[in-house]
């Protein structure tokens, strides 16, 4: 009686057919990463585009409009604003990588802590991110900068990287404690797994996508957080070039009427800052479609 | 006798607070023993702390009191457990219910099948993990061509079949299954439960079966607990609790299942099980062999 | 029963509330203080230099910042507890007048541009997902994605370019001319432009929020039988769909008032306008303590009471939120 069941094999599956993986493939934001490739690659090649030196002040030429001579014309310290472009674009896309370099690093181990840890340190952790959120981000800069006393390319970035990580800490504690009570990491304790290699092999692969997006979008907000504080005086020097301190001599510039000033460094900050957020939608989406396939 | 016992489990209980002032009795007072090459099956409705008895088993949960030993070892003695931890963990492995949430959906097949190997370092006996993966597919009836595919690209099934070969590869001697069936189809389940027979008779493991299915746990089990709330109130082999059951619960529980002849099970009387009759205290009685039961004591008798 | 439930929950909100405030507090005081700079300079401006230390010494025991940051921590909280913030080192008055006087104009602006954001954002969200994927949608999508790239101070920068430089229609900082004095109407046009960029630079974000909301609560199974019972698609979008979708987005809007709170901050540093903003923007470079801790407080408040009242709309939409550590979350242990 007992061996009436028969064992059945498995039937095949029919493969998916490769039409039904063409329709799965959307399009991708090609254009936006020819552009940020494009402004990127000015900007690591800076040397061999530009025309002029970028801090040389040519006191002839103060406020000349775009034109033959200057591609883009000069500011009003007679500084030529296409060499500033792409040599202060180079520090603008430092400080945002590196912003969120440190973000992602404070944010992984915070986040990571907070998960694992039990539940009253965690309540804890998390309610003291909610109060530091509650400070506006920008009174936090300038108090922190304050601290920092007078700010170059490594102090704005670890500023700028110190205001940015709660999102990052808040994700990855959520995933943490998601994926610590899942069954598979049972089974990977059970079989002798130990922190680490549960840490390793099951969580990180798991928030990676998550984290991704995150990152990307910390890039483009520390971009943003350069130029803004920049411009308010609170951020890079004027000697240094910057996007954003191109743009503090915009109050001059309105005087004067030379709209290049503004209008020139602002639309490549623009782009650079829409083209990364195309690219962080795609990889939220591409996580996204992973985690619905389950 | 005696050395054959592979787990012995003496009075555990556990208690889940829910608040501060409700707790839940989870396990209250379980013995049971499972011999080498045994299936001992666990079986009762949900929520009567079968799962809590796997996780204690495991080592994923500490019971309240109580002690389990396994070859001997009591494997909450932090002393006796830290010198035995390879053995203890290479030799109890635990299929889940849920093949879903207990593969990690970022793994290949092969990787997870491979997994308990590659944690306990152990050099693979064909060669690679890969082949080593491969032999396990063909030992659970998959096809090696989804040893490169994400668990989420097969069938309940198929994922269930890959949990085994996971907990196989590294050669257990004791598998933990709790309710390994229950979330498949019918004719999955039947191919399953072969499936485990099967395996069983190859390797002879011995196996704790958790499970509410009592036409499965009759084909798969040699021995049989029944546990209510958290008590188990009867055990014995298979065949003898099947046809002469004791306890109330038990005799309700087997009553339930359908006649699949319209005409008798219409003029059938299902004994009733009344809660309140239910007192958690009681005696255990060796009725014959191996068969015990947990003697009620009658409310005003 | 019910009703001391109630209070014991308010109690505790309160409790929560004072707790996060005194934290925050603490840090933005020791922060400050840490900061180098000398807060001599905004009370006495120039004159700083010339002070011999005698001089030096006498006006730091005036100010009360000789003695060491714990002790002074105290005294302010004694002294804030009973509503005195001490004065405005710059103002040379008390810091809460000089913030009741800037107050108004930021509620204004900010006031103003969050009513805008909300009211455009809903339209806005639901043209894009009752027309979903047609032209009309991708259109606004795209240039929303754009606008929402912007940083505010360049927003304002190319509005006060184009419309008060070389249109010259709109004026191009401050709260109103002096010479008109200040009326209604003039006011008005001298909030034009800051609106504008506070409702441009967030409006995007929340209007797609929207968007996806609906798109969400569209798939729902209730839509279908809603039209199977016959009704019409703008009949169930604005019965069903929206209120559906309300509560969710309400709770997203009230957390996100911070951002709003500190674009306007950018925004009036930009136009000079006279607020909060460019208070707190003053306050912190040129080391005015009283005032900076003032400001930090309200906003600190203002985001925690938003933060409070977006979990108290999740946890009436999704009870299960508030048992948010149910009895399953059993720990891994002898391992």
């Amino acid at each position: 009686m007992r061996d009436r069941f028969e064992i059945v094999g498995i039937r095949p599956q029919p493969e998916p057919s490769p039409k039904a993986r063409a329709e799965g493939k959307r399009k991708k934001p090609v254009p936006a990463l020819f552009l940020l490739g494009l402004i990127a690659a000015g900007c690591l090649a800076c040397e061999t585009i530009m025309t002029r030196d970028p801090s040389y002040m040519d006191l002839k030429n103060c406020n000349v409009p775009p034109g033959g001579q200057f591609f883009f014309g000069t500011d009003t310290m007679g500084r030529d604003i296409f060499s500033m472009i792409w040599y202060g674009g180079r520090v603008s896309l430092l400080i945002g990588i590196a912003g969120a370099a440190v973000s992602a690093f404070i944010g992984v181990i915070y986040g990571a802590a907070s998960g694992w840890a039990p539940s009253w340190l965690d309540r804890l952790m998390m309610r003291s991110v909610e109060i530091l959120l509650g400070v506006p981000d920008l009174l936090l800069l300038i108090l922190l900068q304050a601290v920092l006393g007078e700010a170059n390319v490594w102090t704005l970035s670890l500023v700028i990287g110190v205001t940015g990580w709660f999102g990052i800490a808040k994700v990855v504690r959520t995933e943490v404690r998601q994926i610590r009570d899942s069954e598979y990491v049972a089974a990977a304790r059970c079989m002798g797994g130990g922190f680490f290699y549960v840490l390793v092999r099951h969580l990180l692969p798991n928030f990676v996508p998550s984290l991704m997006f995150m990152v990307v979008m910390n890039i483009r907000s520390g971009i943003a957080a350069e130029s803004t504080l920049s411009f308010l005086g609170l951020g890079l020097p004027l000697s240094v070039v910057s996007w954003g301190s191109m743009l503090s001599l915009a109050e001059k510039a309105l005087l004067t009427r030379s709209w290049w000033v503004i209008l020139i460094p602002g639309i490549f900050l623009v782009t650079t800052l829409f083209c990364i957020t195309s690219l962080g939608n795609e990889l939220r989406k591409r996580g996204n479609r992973r985690e619905s396939n389950l | 006798m005696d050395d054959k016992i592979l787990l012995d489990a003496a009075h555990i209980s556990h208690v889940f607070p829910l608040t501060k002032k409700i707790a839940v009795r989870a396990v209250d007072d379980v013995s049971f023993q499972i011999r080498k090459g045994e299936i001992f099956g666990l079986i009762g409705e949900s929520g009567s702390g079968k799962s809590t008895i796997a996780r204690c088993v495991m080592n994923l949960c500490r019971p309240d009191s109580g002690r389990i030993l396994y070859r001997g070892i009591d494997i909450f003695d932090s002393k006796e457990f830290r010198a035995n931890k390879s053995l203890l963990q290479k030799s109890r492995q635990i299929i889940f219910q849920d093949s879903n949430s207990s593969l990690n959906q970022r793994m290949k097949v092969c990787d997870i099948i491979t997994e308990p190997m590659r944690i306990s370092r152990m050099t693979p006996a064909r060669g690679s993990y890969r082949e080593e993966a491969r032999t396990r597919m063909s030992h659970v009836g998959l096809d090696e061509r989804y040893l490169d595919q994400y668990p989420s690209q097969l069938s309940g099934g198929q994922r269930q079949r890959v949990a085994i070969a996971r907990a196989l590869s590294a050669e257990p001697e004791l598998l933990v299954a709790d309710e390994p069936i229950a979330s498949l189809d019918v004719p999955i389940q039947a191919q399953i439960a072969n499936l485990f027979r099967r395996l069983q008779r190859e390797h002879g493991f011995s196996v704790l079966f958790i499970g509410h299915d009592l036409a499965m746990a009759r084909f798969l089990c040699d021995r049989i607990g029944v546990m209510v709330r958290g008590r188990m109130v009867e055990s014995g082999p298979a065949g003898e609790l099947f046809d002469d059951p004791r306890h109330p619960y038990t005799k309700a529980l087997l009553s339930s299942i359908p006649i699949p002849d319209p005409i008798r099970e219409r003029g059938r009387k299902v004994p009733e099980f009344r809660e309140e009759e239910f007192s958690r205290d009681g005696e255990w009685e060796e009725i014959s062999p191996q068969h015990f039961v947990l003697q009620q004591r009658r409310r005003g008798l | 029963m019910r009703e001391s439930g109630r209070a014991l929950w308010l109690g505790k909100k309160v409790w929560s509330f004072l707790v996060s405030l005194l934290v925050l507090s603490v840090v933005v005081f020791w922060v400050s203080r840490l900061a180098p700079g000398d807060p001599l300079v905004s009370y006495y401006g120039d004159r700083v230099q010339k002070m011999s230390p005698q001089e030096r010494q006498w006006a730091q025991e005036k100010l009360g910042l000789d003695e060491p940051i714990p002790v002074q921590y105290l005294s302010w909280l004694r002294r804030g507890i009973q509503g005195d913030f001490g004065i405005s080192y710059k103002y040379k008055t008390d810091a809460l007048r000089v913030v009741r006087m800037r107050m108004g104009n930021t509620l204004v602006l900010g006031g103003l541009g969050f009513v805008l954001i909300f009211v455009l954002s809903i339209l806005l969200g639901v043209f894009c997902a009752w027309h979903e994927d047609s032209l009309g949608d991708r259109i606004i999508t795209g240039v929303g994605t754009v606008t929402s790239c912007i940083p505010e101070f360049w927003l304002s920068l190319v509005l006060i370019l184009v419309f008060s430089v070389f249109l010259g229609w709109l004026p191009s900082s401050g709260a109103y001319s002096v010479e008109k004095g200040g009326g209604f109407s003039d006011r008005a046009i001298h909030l034009i432009l800051p609106v504008t960029v506070v409702v441009i630079s967030h409006l995007w974000y929340y209007a797609y929020m929207m968007r996806n909301k609906i798109l969400e609560e569209v798939s729902m199974d209730y839509v279908l039988l809603a039209r199977s019972k016959g009704l019409g698609r703008g009949k169930v979008l604005f019965c069903h769909c929206l209120p559906g979708a309300l509560p969710s987005y309400l709770s997203m809007m009230a957390i996100s008032v911070p951002h709003v709170m500190g674009g306007t901050y950018i925004v009036e540093t930009v136009f000079s306008y006279p607020g909060l903003g460019t208070l707190a923007y003053e306050s912190a470079r040129y080391k005015d303590y009283n005032l900076l801790m003032l400001l930090s407080i309200l906003s600190g408040a203002v985001v925690i009471l938003c933060n409070m009242a977006a979990q108290a709309v999740n946890e009436k939409i999704d009870p299960r939120l508030k048992a948010r550590e149910p009895a399953k979350d059993w720990e891994v242990r002898g391992l």
